[in-house]
């Protein structure tokens, strides 16, 4: 699974440390996520979509080797 | 989602003073107390099962005198390495648990080869004092393999700046 969550706070000019605070987990889980190493839960997921005020699927794509 | 079955993150300080008594008791232990040569741990206690006096075979709900230094410091390094192991961590989360989950596998892992390795060569006395060593190892590798992984995550922060 990728992710523009970098491109995304870059739009909205935060730090991974602020992304973090406003969905309520760790940096290094914000860093993880945008590094591909975690794939979030659904939870997650949809509050960072909310954050961002997008859909989850517009920021989170299935890859091919997820297929 | 919250994490559970962990202790709040108070009890791992908690969890080190214990660990790190129950881990001067266990070194006198190996010492001095394994022909209980200290005296003031001498006491009667309650047996559910013994064969203290081999004679007598195995009896039941017995009162025996046995040097309890080592009953201390075992229960103290159990109770103390668990509070460090299972106390959440300052922002635990659930990538934090992946970490954990993973950590824990991992350990596992490693101590039952450890004791794999012990059961085909190792003999005798030596392989009770691995028995021994045993009952603790999977709780402290857990610890050094989450605390490993948790410094790792760290760091790469640390790059990203």
């Amino acid at each position: 699974m990728k992710n523009s969550i970098k491109v995304e706070r870059a739009k909205k000019n935060i730090t991974q440390a602020e992304l973090a605070k406003l969905v309520n987990v760790s940096r290094q889980t914000i860093n993880a996520i945008e590094l591909g190493k975690y794939n979030p839960s659904t939870v997650l997921a949809l509050k960072m979509a909310e954050v961002f005020e997008q859909s989850v699927d517009s920021i989170f794509q299935l890859e091919d080797r997820d297929r | 989602m919250k994490t559970s079955y962990l202790f709040p993150n108070r009890f791992k300080k908690i969890g080190w003073v214990i660990f790190i008594l129950g881990a001067l008791l266990g070194i006198l232990y190996l010492i001095f107390g394994v022909n209980s040569d200290i005296k003031m741990f001498d006491a009667n206690v309650f047996a559910v099962i013994t064969d203290k006096r081999w004679a007598d075979g195995i009896t039941f709900f017995k009162v025996v005198d046995n040097n309890i230094l080592d009953e201390i410091a075992g229960v103290l390094l159990i109770i103390g390495a668990i509070f460090i192991a299972f106390s959440k961590e300052k922002s635990e989360d659930e990538f934090i648990s992946k970490i954990r989950l993973e950590s824990l596998v991992k350990a596992t892992y490693v101590n039952y080869a450890i004791l794999l390795f012990a059961i085909i060569f190792v003999y005798d006395w030596m392989f009770f004092w691995v028995i021994v060593f045993n009952m603790f190892t999977t709780l402290i590798l857990f610890v050094i393999f989450f605390k490993r992984a948790l410094y790792k995550s760290n760091k790469q922060l640390k790059n990203e700046e």
